[in-house]
């Protein structure tokens, strides 16, 4: 049996006093898809975060890869996509300049060829060369998938990869989603509703009062309210 | 350090401003002085680190804000790249920005100080690189810090003025004694100040600015 890409015990967070996250406990093997429902301030994106190694927890212990998340080495960190609320692009840049930057940074063969070839996946061949200020909303969140999956990481970390696209946007990103699922990376994602995809089965948990409950995929799809279908067809 | 300079060649915003913040240090200081002490080399080497130090200011908050935009300092935290390189370059970038604010500076400090562009000149180049590394590695390492913080904008001069000091009180007494003609070695022990400022801070810098820059 594979070891887990990501495993949590006891994992908490604090903020001053209020407690965000408590026991969380997590785990998930290569290939593996989850999505984490909650509403808004529920600490997914602290989870998420957590997970990447950006915010040190309070309590417990977060593993990927086996490593403690407190202190991934460059050999970790580059196996690790997240796709954040802020895009984490260069608003100066032009979506091409973008992703030859962060290519760069990761060492590609072809940083050119990487970034036209993953700008043509979400659809933003044609405006390669415009500047990242210049794009909408949804046309940043669109490039910001492009650069989380740019060097094809085995964890990849989404905080609601949907927010803000269109139904083609959201079809680009969740054919993405796949691929990386094919190839056999780890997808943990978050969202406000459980978004149905064809052929993707993912495990879905409920993060709520700081605790995280897992709900079988079919019934969390089916629940109206608070988990639903996000593009439920 | 190549993206920092294509988004300052492209925008200018920082270069611009830095010459624009010089010039206007040297003209009030000019009309604080008085004819009588314009001739000073004192007043001269005072007015010239002051502008340095105002447009050092500015060029390390520049160097970092872009990385603030969208969160960008997070993509670079969680690529494979080691922060103290990060450091590096924002390092070699502030450098950039004040070494041309400098020359901006040096400029206008002839001309409105009526001295001449002479030896005298060229021999203010080991001194104003020796502070502008030593501003440079306190100012971004700072910068990285206050820039997490609500008005951290105002909190850097605050912070980086006052340790500043010793390398500013040094690179203004051998600026004064190089342009006065003095040889390099009766300046030697305020250079001895502000090469060892260059040490601990570019290596206080290096150290930390992994554990400053990160997180929230």
């Amino acid at each position: 049996m594979s070891a887990p890409v990501v495993e949590t015990h006891g994992l908490a967070k604090t903020y001053g006093l209020a407690p965000v996250l408590r026991e969380v406990q997590l785990r998930l093997l290569a290939g593996a898809g989850a999505f984490i429902v909650g509403g808004n301030g529920a600490g997914k994106s602290t989870l998420l975060r957590m997970l990447a190694g950006l915010e040190a927890p309070s309590g417990g212990r977060a593993l990927v890869f086996g490593q403690d998340t407190r202190r991934l080495a460059a050999r970790y960190r580059r196996r690790i996509g997240l796709m954040a609320h802020q895009s984490f692009l260069y608003p100066n840049l032009t979506a091409r300049e973008n992703l030859e930057f962060y290519a760069e940074l990761y060492s590609l063969a072809d940083p050119r060829a990487s970034a036209l070839q993953w700008l043509g996946r979400v659809g933003l061949a044609e405006v390669a060369d415009t500047r990242v200020r210049a794009f909408s909303r949804g046309m940043e969140q669109r490039l910001s998938a492009a650069r989380t999956m740019l060097a094809e990481p085995g964890l990849l970390l989404l905080d609601e990869p949907f927010a803000s696209l269109d139904h083609d946007g959201a079809e680009s990103v969740a054919a993405l989603i796949r691929g990386a699922l094919e190839r056999g990376a780890c997808v943990l994602a978050t969202a406000h509703a459980v978004p149905e995809m064809d052929g993707v089965e993912f495990a879905v948990f409920e993060l709520s009062g700081g605790r995280l409950t897992q709900h079988p995929h079919k019934e969390a799809v089916r629940r109206g309210g608070r988990i639903r279908s996000l593009l439920g067809r | 350090m190549r993206k920092d300079l294509r988004l300052e060649l492209r925008s200018g915003e920082s270069t611009l401003a830095l010459l624009a913040l010089s010039m206007l240090v040297l003209v009030v200081l000019v009309f604080a002085l008085g004819a009588a002490r314009v001739r000073s080399v004192d007043a001269a080497a005072g007015a010239l680190w002051v502008a340095m130090v105002f447009a050092g200011m500015l060029g390390a908050n520049r160097a970092l804000l872009a990385e603030r935009d969208n969160g960008a300092i997070r993509g670079l935290l969680l690529s494979p790249l080691d922060p103290a390189t990060l450091y590096a370059a924002k390092l070699a970038a502030a450098l950039i920005f004040m070494a041309v604010a400098e020359v901006g500076a040096v400029v206008l400090m002839v001309l409105f100080f009526n001295l001449e562009f002479d030896a005298s000149i060229a021999r203010l180049a080991p001194i104003l690189v020796l502070g502008a590394i030593g501003f440079s590695a306190l100012a971004t390492l700072l910068s990285a810090i206050t820039g997490r913080t609500r008005g951290g904008d105002m909190l850097l001069p605050i912070l980086a003025v006052p340790i500043f000091v010793p390398a500013l009180i040094a690179g203004v007494k051998a600026s004064a004694a190089a342009l006065a003609g003095a040889p390099f070695v009766s300046m030697g022990d305020w250079l001895k100040i502000m090469i060892a400022f260059d040490v601990l801070f570019v290596s206080v810098g290096y150290l930390l600015f992994e554990h400053v820059v990160g997180g929230d």
